[in-house]
């Protein structure tokens, strides 16, 4: 009687193995190549490529269990896992992953000048104004924002206000010069978008600045 | 009584789960793929390709080697919102 108090122990045992041991040395390509899929995103971009690979390399893994069997099947299994699972990434690596943002191509008008604290252009700025607009006119095809930025010196809404001020100052000359209004926004800045250093005076003069860009 | 108290456990332990009385791999297969027709997620996927392995063993008469890869199909398709 004690005795048959064993069986279902061992039973139970037998029913709680591990299903099969795909971390044998001759599944590493596949395994590789599968988890290489999986870092790529394959499973939400290519999941029947991804499930097919895998559910080949439990079957190789099982059939390398039975030694020797099949050495054919084996073989092509493993094949198929590793092939399927580079397959499956580069689908991810193609269609899954975030694109870049493109970079907005800018048309600098450096040289365009204002009076201190005020929008008015200076003289100087007008011929590079001129050669925008002609570039404007060459490149029809675009539309721009006229963004306007300050240096930091000053409170924030002091600056935001004057760069917006600054930014339709261009844009009226712009207008005024031939360019259709659909074509252009304004859009003042203030402080908020450096490019260089705010505590030294060529850092200043390099952050208050006004620039074309092109939006589609 | 002692028997019964014995095998009781492992009675319990052999049943699919939530699978009432379905054994065999072609229904338990039958059971799984239904409720995932109409899914392509992952899961789903490896679930189909892991049942159809099942039956692929099971016609060469391996059907334990069938019944592991019917669980581990079960398991998946839980995960895809099918059947577990």
């Amino acid at each position: 009687m004690k005795r048959l108090a064993f069986i279902p122990i061992l039973m139970l045992s037998a029913c709680a193995a591990t299903p099969f041991d795909i971390k044998r040395d001759e599944l590493a390509g596949a395994r590789q190549a599968i988890q290489a899929a999986k870092a790529a995103g394959a499973e939400r971009c290519a999941p029947k490529l991804l499930a097919e690979a895998e559910a080949a390399l439990y079957h190789a893994a099982h059939e390398l269990d039975e030694t020797g069997q099949h050495p054919d099947e084996t073989a092509s299994l493993i094949a198929a896992a590793a092939s399927k699972g580079m397959q499956a990434r580069q689908i991810a690596i193609r269609h899954c992953q975030p694109k870049a943002r493109k970079k907005p191509e800018i048309i600098s008008l450096s040289g365009v000048r204002f009076a201190t604290n005020s929008a008015e252009l200076t003289v100087d700025s007008l011929a590079v104004l001129d050669k925008a607009v002609e570039t404007l006119k060459k490149r029809a095809d675009i539309r721009v924002e006229v963004a306007a930025h300050t240096d930091s010196r000053g409170n924030d809404a002091y600056n935001l206000a004057l760069s917006k001020r600054r930014a339709a100052s261009v844009y009226r000359y712009l207008v005024e010069h031939g360019i259709d209004a659909k074509r252009l926004n304004a859009h003042g800045y203030g402080e908020s978008r450096p490019v260089a250093d705010n505590g030294t005076a060529d850092g200043r003069a390099r952050n208050r600045r006004v620039e074309l860009r092109i939006l589609e | 009584m002692r028997l019964l108290i014995l095998f009781l456990p492992l009675l319990a332990y052999s049943l699919p789960a939530e699978a009432g009385m379905l054994t065999g791999i072609d229904e338990r297969q039958a059971y799984l793929e239904a409720p995932l027709q109409n899914k392509k997620d992952y899961h789903a996927c490896l679930a189909r390709e892991l049942a159809m392995i099942a039956s692929l063993e099971k016609g060469q008469h391996d059907t334990e080697v069938a019944r592991r890869f019917m669980d581990m199909a079960e398991q998946h398709a839980g995960k895809a919102g099918g059947r577990p």
